[in-house]
Formats: structure tokens, sequence, C-alpha cells
């Protein structure tokens, strides 16, 4: 796999198998171990040491894995006791696995006078005359290759060992194939032209946690409040503020009306450690020219401002990604990988009960509240899962779960709203039925406390108690399908994707005609502060949770590398 | 070999066989990263090496220090959900 001419005494590489490639490297001869000059293994290295990336073997067709993983179950254990515990080394001179821990491979180090040895659960080398681990360079990059190799693999485990004697040496290869689940991950290393950045910017901002830097006060332009609360959402979102921080939009737009430009600047003025409060003049003209129906200085409403803020970043994001068709469902910037989720929609026939299924695209999720005009299904506090989340019942408070469990519950379409079957080939009565079918990493909650119908205008102050921890399994399209099979979902789950935790929000003082938005966010994992306008200050888990709530930021606490 | 470790053995032969072991792996891996088991030994790590200087400190110095820590700072919860699955694992595949 690597460019050196073989020389004299250099094993060559070749395959096992069809199946299998065993890759054979050739380490030059170089001092391997840069700390002490008597460990300089010129002699061994000239003998071709044939250091194997023992970890991983990117193995072609995954079918003998079956085949492959028994021997490894035998095999990988120490040559003196047996067990496969206690840090096992396998000698790279010959064919010794022995354990670290008690010292078996430090015997036969020292009785063999083979001085180097590769730990079989993380790759390391060890050096028995250095007594410590070592690197060298040329070693950790194949072993970089070879583990992304190997974590494209699925489940593979395989544990070969082979010893080759030839007339001058003998030659060990061992490897041992480390299943990958999903893409594994690999701490940042900087290349070298971000070195020469660092090294010409040297100053540095350390993140302590009492340090303000991310909070920023916004002036109020005359009643621009509503864009203020959602700019500090948004502003401590954390996979927003890294994809900003990290320059990841290369803006095509040839003029200067560019909306994710302005946002990347807004998070430049948030993260600049000034504590001034910030004028969002420009982001307030930016907004005014693509979204007309919010310009004008009377207050507007702050979901209706989210919504349509994403809206024109989710447009103008979408040069980045190279594609030229803004297709809707196909669209992959940065607003739809952090907020759009999928609702399910399932019209069940009455009669032939058959499922008529639809995916739409959400950003948010509006929920009724109790007292508004529409019917709220009273649903007793003791009621089962309303506990859930831990949320607290005062004296029979509503909770967000309350607000969710409404929302997906099945709803019988009356008579007067008959869908046209397709089993039955005539209108039917139905019932519907809303499901989370995929969630997106943010969640966005918008209690609808406005009601404009044709009667009335007002403002429904119902508290709401929302809890900071938030699991989402019993609504989403899973759930149900579990349920309807007469299974019960565990929300202890293994790989429980569905928890999330609130980081902002949004509330509304007042009422329709004058009111004043403020917004709660999280930093440092348990910080709380309150923005108001161009005042912030510290706030309590409790002042955020028993506020009135009218939108609430939920992130999902786990996320996978892709 | 003791009849101990002859058992411990067929386990980890059965596990590793049918691919569980590295499942399992994965599992303890989220879980101990999730109870901030790992944020908790890292902390630990970072002492170890300020108190034997950064020129001097050993991984074997490092080992020797943390394993113990890292032993007793397991959650109950988390080792009582591996030994379930490693249960129900063994029960569903007897031999």
């Amino acid at each position: 796999a690597n460019a050196h001419m073989p020389a004299e005494n250099d094993t060559l590489a070749f395959s096992l198998h069809d199946k299998m490639d065993v890759v054979f490297y050739h380490v030059p001869s170089i001092p391997l171990c840069p700390r002490d000059a008597r460990c300089s293994l010129q002699p061994v290295l000239s003998f071709c040491m044939m250091v194997m990336m023992t970890l991983l073997v990117s193995i072609s067709d995954p079918q003998p894995v079956s085949l492959s993983r028994p021997p490894q179950a035998k095999s990988c254990v120490c040559h003196m006791c047996g067990a496969h515990l206690n840090r096992l080394h396998s000698c790279l001179y010959c064919v010794f696995f022995g354990c670290f821990t008690k010292k078996h491979i430090h015997e036969h180090a020292k009785n063999k006078r083979h001085n180097l040895a590769i730990d079989l659960l993380y790759g390391g080398i060890y050096c028995f005359v250095c007594q410590d681990y070592i690197y060298d360079k040329e070693m950790e990059q194949i072993a970089k290759e070879e583990q992304r190799k190997a974590s494209h693999i699925l489940s593979l485990a395989l544990c070969l060992a082979i010893v080759f004697f030839t007339d001058f040496f003998p030659v060990v290869c061992v490897c041992v194939c480390v299943s990958g689940v999903g893409e594994k991950y690999s701490t940042w290393e900087p290349t070298k032209r971000e070195l020469e950045l660092l090294r010409h910017n040297p100053k540095r901002r350390k993140m302590t946690t009492n340090c303000t830097i991310g909070l920023r006060g916004l002036i109020n332009l005359g009643n621009t409040c509503f864009m203020n609360c959602i700019v500090q959402a948004l502003t401590h979102t954390p996979l927003l503020r890294d994809f900003f921080l990290s320059d990841r939009h290369k803006c095509e737009m040839q003029s200067n009306s560019c909306l994710v430009c302005e946002m990347s600047q807004l998070f430049q003025e948030f993260y600049s450690g000034h504590r001034s409060p910030h004028i969002p003049f420009r982001l307030l003209h930016l907004v005014w020219t693509h979204a007309r129906h919010l310009a004008g200085y009377e207050q507007q409403d702050a979901h209706e401002f989210l919504i349509a803020a994403l809206d024109v970043l989710h447009r103008h994001c979408k040069d980045d990604n190279g594609k030229k068709a803004n297709n809707p469902n196909n669209c992959n910037c940065i607003i739809d990988q952090i907020f759009t989720g999928g609702l399910q929609s399932d019209v069940t026939c009455q009669v032939c009960h058959g499922v008529s299924t639809t995916i739409d695209p959400f950003w948010d999720i509006s929920l009724d509240l109790p007292g508004s005009s529409t019917p709220f299904w009273p649903l007793s506090p003791g009621g089962d899962g309303s506990t859930l989340n831990g949320e607290s019942h005062l004296s029979g408070a509503t909770t967000l779960t309350d607000c969710l469990r409404r929302f997906t519950r099945p709803e019988h379409l009356g008579s007067g709203a008959k869908i046209k079957c397709s089993g039955c080939h005539s209108y039917q009565e139905s019932t519907k039925q809303l499901t989370m079918k995929k969630l997106p990493i943010v969640a966005c909650f918008h209690l609808k406390r406005f009601e404009h119908s044709a009667k009335l205008r007002r403002k429904i102050i119902t508290y709401v108690s929302f809890p900071l921890e938030l699991d989402m399994t019993p609504f989403m399209a899973s759930s149900k399908e579990n349920r309807m099979n007469g299974q019960y979902q565990q929300s202890v789950d293994v790989f429980n994707d569905n928890k999330y935790s609130l980081f902002a929000v949004v509330n509304h003082q007042g009422t329709l005609e004058s009111g004043h938005y403020t917004t709660f966010i999280r930093q440092h994992m348990d910080q709380w502060f309150k923005c108001d306008d161009a005042i912030i200050t510290k706030a309590s888990n409790k002042d955020v949770l028993d506020s009135e709530g009218y939108l609430l930021f939920y992130h999902k606490q786990f996320l996978e590398y892709e | 070999m003791s009849k101990d470790s002859k058992m411990r053995a067929t386990i980890n032969q059965k596990l590793t066989e049918m691919g569980e072991r590295e499942r399992l792996k994965e599992l303890l891996r989220a879980k101990l990263t999730e109870c901030g088991w790992r944020d908790q030994l890292k902390a630990h790590c970072k002492d170890v090496i300020k108190e034997k200087g950064l020129e001097h400190v050993t991984v074997e110095d490092l080992v020797v220090e943390i394993t113990p820590k890292g032993r007793v700072l397991v959650p109950d919860s988390v080792k009582k959900e591996l030994l379930q699955r490693i249960r129900a694992f063994l029960a569903q595949h007897a031999t």
C-alpha cells in the first residue's frame, strides 16, 4: 500500500485469499523510538519489520464474517494464561500474544529480546526498552487510514494470526478487525494551512464556565423585539453556531442581500466578546426586503418571524450545496439539516380500515392550548405517561406532554368531512392521526396563544408546564406501530435517539395589542440567561420553567456522525 | 485455567462470534459518555499529567492512576444494564 521499493530482505505484500487482503507495510529503516537512541531499531527494521496495522483490515466481501469470527474468539488469547482480557498485546517479531497486566508479554520480550509489541485493542506500539508507548508518524497515518476503512464495515470482527518463516526472519502478521458501527470519531488535527493561520493569529479565546462570550444584547429598533428574541434563540442553537463560526457558508449571491451572510456576520458579532449591545439594522432591513409581510414598525408575531427567517435562510442556503434545483424535499442545507422534521399523517377509513399515509416536512409543531375555541381534550393529570418527562403538575396544570398527546391523538373527521377512500372507492368517514416520522435536530414547539378567529382576537394565558428534558418516543410513528401491535415502546432504549434538551424559551408579556417578547437561553450546559432586548441577566432553572412559554426550543441530546 | 476463567473465556467467545461483543462495547461507550464518566476520567488524566510532568509521564502511569478510579466511577445502573443484556443474550443463544 505504499510506494517504497522493497529492499533485499524485505517481505512483499500479497493476498491471503480472494476475499481478504492482508496488507503488509514496509517501514523504512528509521530509528523507531525517537526518545531513546538505544532503540534505534535499524537492524530489526532492515529485517523488514512487517508492521501490520493489526487493528484493521479492509475486507471487500462481508460474507466470510461469520466464518472469521470464531477464529478470533478462539485465538485472541494470551499464550501463557489463556485469558482474553488484561490488555492483550502481540509481539511484533513472532507469533505471541501475551497479556500486559500480568506481564506475560514483558516476559516474552525479555526472554526473546523482542522489544516491540502492539496493543491489540488500540494499536499502540510498546517499546520494552523505553518502557512506554511510542509514536511513529508513518504508523499513525497507516493506523488512521485503516481505521477509516474499517469503520465502513458494519459488525465485523476478524482476527487472523499468520506466521511466515523465511530463512532469515520470522514475520508475523496479525490482524484484528474491529467492528465499526458507523463512522468512527477521530479528533480534529490541523492541516498545514490551519497551522499557518493559527500561528499568524495568536490571540486565543478561552471558553471557561463563567465567560460571557456568546451573550450580547440587541437594541430594539422600534417594536423589533419579535425579531430580537428569535435572533437570541438562533445564535444559541449549538449546531447553527458551529456552522457559522467554522465559516461554512460560501456565498454565491451577487448582491449584498444574502441573509445567510448577514447571519454569519451576526454570529461574529455575538461571539466577538464585545459587551455593548449590537444594533441589528442590516438584519432588519434584509428581513423587510425578503419578507414583505413583516415590514413596518408594528409589533409582529415572533413565530411568524421565525418561520419567515428559516424560509429565507433556506432559500439563500441552497447554493452552499451546489444543488441547483431548490427541491424542497431534497435540500441538504444547514437549515434543513437542523430544523426539518417529518410529520406523518395517517387517515384511516372507518369502513375498510385502509390507511392512507402522507409525510410532510415541518419546521415547528404548533400546539393548541386548553381554553382555545378548538376543543381541547382534557387529559387528567394522573393519566398514563403524563409524568413521563418529570413535568410539574401545579394543581392540575397542562403539560407540554399533554399538548403533544392531544396533537398525536386519532381524530375523528366528522360526517361533514368525508375522505375519498381508495379501498372503498367512495367517500367514507375516517379518523386522522398525526405522529412524528422523523424528528429534527432542533424541535421548536409553538404554543398557540394568539387566537385570531372571526369572533375574537385574544391571547390565551393558560400556564403550560414544560420540562428541561423531553422524550419524544411516545409521539413517534414507530411507537404508534408498536402500540398497535401490542408492544409498548420502552423509553429506556439502547440507542434512544428521541431525547431532547431545552435550550431556549421565547416568552410574550402583555396583550395582543401591546406586548413584549423576551428569550431565555441556555449557556454552558446549565446556565440560563434572560435576554430582554439590550439587557441580559442571569436566570435560574425555576425562572425558565415557571415562565409562560410561547416558543420552546429543544435540541437533540445525541447526535450521530454522518 | 480455573473454572471461573474458563467460563469467562467461553462467554467471551460466544459474544465475539455473534458480534454481540462489539455491540455491547458501543452501548457501553455511549452510556459512559452520557453519564459523564468519560469527562470525569479525562479531567483526572489531565491532573495526573500535570502532577507527573508532561515530559516524564508514561502511559503506564496513567493506566495505574486511572484504572481503579474508572472502575469505581461506573454507575450501578450502567453495570446493571450491561449485565442484563449479556444475560438475555446468553439465554437466547444457550447451547
